[in-house]
């Protein structure tokens, strides 16, 4: 059995409620301060393929606090061996190129996504440049109306390079995810 | 960060609501079975998702459930006489059966058949494992009786306890997939608590303190892997399940039974705890039934007479910081489960999720939400049952176990991870 004193609230010496756990009720929260306690992120999301790219489109015109969206642009398989990050072939929604190392710089979260496992060495450039920077990669594979075989080679394709790997059936959990994040 | 409105949808569940019609889908656990242990005893006051209840055990043995007041001018039936066959009002002697069919109305002829007319809302209540469950939803939608493993096996071989927590049923259960939190906050108890310490695996979640997740959805919920660095690059995978709305595992260690919990609201405000025992090929040994009488695992101390924690917001939980300093435990709380009770108490009543920062580690309750929210909005919209209701989707286990880096959890665990009768946990 545990050896603990006793403390036992003792209604002769009240305690003030804010000091204490029992300001644990409703009208306390609302003393809690209002006060931003947090600075706008910066989220870096790469859509790894078409699919993704297109799950990814249908949402990077809702209001998002700065967050960038960019897309792999299809040159055939990148070799991580051989390619630098700056030659990475990126793009913004517009069409314009990026450059990874341009838009690693300063980011606090990088969100892969992706719904083939074609683009793994892609995967590989990004999150080693994430890694270096100490960025937090998190990977989602979206598996909608796929068999358990393809989900899987998506799946592997980030499991080296990803902090968090989620498996998500639908595409709207993207913007479920984004928006938790703040992104 | 959760925006007001869904943070409002998933946290309310008085009837009316829309989480309120999801709960009332499922089997939910109302009671312990001791505390009705025998015919006419002592009846008992429920609350759940919001409505006041009265349970009680008739001279048959018939189990009820129904509308804690009287039809006749509203008495706690609280303090009715539970005699021949059901349960009288003491005002003035109106008498229910275990349906809250009223079967008499002593002021009136019994020819006159007035006390037909007057029935209490009531709901099924049926005993699985040393649980009292019940339905609180339409009959026509009465789902196939719960199928949860440790409700399923011999009474030696499970216990189960309840406990009072004084926040939404939502913030506490986060903490039960929350498996990011285990490395720090119950840090102190793995290496003391009885029914956790001197398993091989509790040193892969020492050395390794920076887990990788991985969260994969499955038809009833979800599957939250947590993966740690062992021996020969291999991984230490441990898997929590997800059933929906409220049913969550903690991966096992070693042969300790294993031990889970239902996270059910009685109010918007408050919740029960239930946290179950269990190992699935043997009986619990007396010593680790008399450790979880005594409060150790996911289990607590009481006030007396009572299912309100020894520790509780009325005496800071009995905060230690000495031994919060030496590092007995993390937090200065004694026991895991009232480490989990007193941060998420403190919270406040429902935590305003407009003002978190989540991060990425947070996906498992990310996932759980958004699932939540599409099944109430399905329902809601579309009259869609949701996930959890059926048995297929209940016979999950948790898991913990050492894989080589290629395999994905989900398929190299896949047996590991549903109950197959008769088969031992997968655990180090
Ligand atoms: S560190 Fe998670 S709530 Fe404070
Ligand atoms: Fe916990």
């Amino acid at each position: 059995m545990m050896d603990l004193k006793e403390v036992f609230f003792d209604p002769n010496h009240p305690t003030l409620l804010g000091s204490c756990a029992r300001a644990a009720t409703a009208e306390e929260a609302r003393f809690r301060v209002q006060y931003p306690n947090s600075r706008t992120r910066s989220s870096r999301i790469f859509a790894l393929d078409a699919g993704a790219a297109e799950a990814m489109y249908a949402i990077t015109e809702d209001p998002w606090n700065g967050a960038h969206f960019l897309t792999l642009v299809d040159r055939g398989p990148v070799d991580p061996a051989t390619t630098d990050a700056r030659d990475l072939p990126l793009a913004h929604p517009d069409g314009t190129s990026a450059d990874l190392t341009e838009e690693t710089d300063g980011a606090d979260v990088v969100v892969l996504l992706a719904t083939s496992g074609d683009n793994e060495g892609a995967a590989e450039v990004i999150a080693r440049e994430a890694f270096h920077r100490h960025i937090m990669c998190a990977g989602l594979a979206l598996g909608s109306g796929k068999s358990d075989a393809s989900v899987d080679r998506v799946v592997n394709s980030m499991r080296r390079f990803a902090t968090v790997l989620v498996v998500a059936r639908d595409n709207d959990y993207i913007p479920a995810m984004l928006t938790a994040l703040r992104a | 960060m959760l925006r007001k409105e869904y943070n409002d949808l998933l946290t309310q569940t008085d009837p009316g609501t829309s989480m309120g019609d999801m709960f009332r889908q499922y089997w939910v656990p109302a009671l312990l079975a001791s505390e009705l242990a025998e015919n006419d005893c002592d009846p008992v006051r429920v609350k759940l998702l919001g409505e006041r209840l009265i349970a009680f055990r008739d001279t048959e043995g018939r189990y009820g459930l129904m509308d804690e007041f009287c039809a006749h001018r509203g008495v706690s039936l609280w303090f009715g006489r539970n005699e021949e066959g059901g349960l009288r009002c003491p005002y003035h002697g109106w008498k229910y059966d275990h349906t809250g069919q009223c079967i008499e109305v002593p002021s009136e002829s019994a020819e006159s058949g007035f006390c037909q007319k007057v029935k209490l809302r009531s709901y099924p209540l049926i005993k699985v494992g040393d649980v009292l469950w019940t339905h609180m939803g339409s009959e026509e939608n009465r789902p196939p009786e719960p199928a949860w493993e440790f409700a399923n096996l011999p009474p030696e071989q499970t216990y189960t306890s309840k406990r009072w927590q004084e926040c939404n049923w939502l913030q506490a259960m986060e903490g039960g997939i929350d498996s990011s939190h285990v490395s720090f906050l119950h840090s102190g108890s793995l290496k003391t608590d009885p029914l956790f310490k001197g398993a091989k695996g509790n040193q892969y979640n020492q050395n390794d303190k920076k887990p990788v997740f991985e969260v994969v959805e499955s038809d009833g919920g979800l599957y939250i892997g947590a993966r740690r660095m062992a021996e020969d690059d291999h991984y230490y995978w441990r898997i929590t399940p997800w059933v929906m709305p409220s049913f969550t595992m903690v991966p096992p260690r070693g042969d300790h039974p294993v031990h889970g919990h239902f996270w059910i609201p009685i109010d918007d405000e408050n919740c029960w705890a239930w946290s179950f025992d269990y190992h699935p090929t043997r009986a619990l040994t007396d010593k680790e039934r008399q450790a979880m009488i005594d409060g150790y695992g996911v289990h607590n101390q009481y006030v007396p007479g009572t299912f309100r924690p020894r520790q509780n917001k009325d005496n800071d939980y009995l905060m230690d910081r000495e031994a919060q300093r030496r590092g007995e435990t993390y937090s200065g709380i004694w026991g895991i489960a009232m480490q989990d009770a007193s941060l998420q108490e403190s919270m406040g009543p429902i935590v305003d999720r407009t003002k978190e920062n989540l991060v990425s580690t947070d996906n498992g309750i990310i996932m759980a939400r958004h699932r939540l929210r599409k099944a109430c909005e399905a329902l809601r919209d579309k009259g869609i049952q949701p996930p959890g209701l059926v048995p297929e989707h209940q016979q999950v286990r948790s898991a913990a176990r050492v894989l080589p880096p290629d395999q994905p959890f989900k398929d190299a665990m896949k047996d590991d991870l549903t109950v197959r009768p008769g088969v031992k946990q997968t655990s180090v």
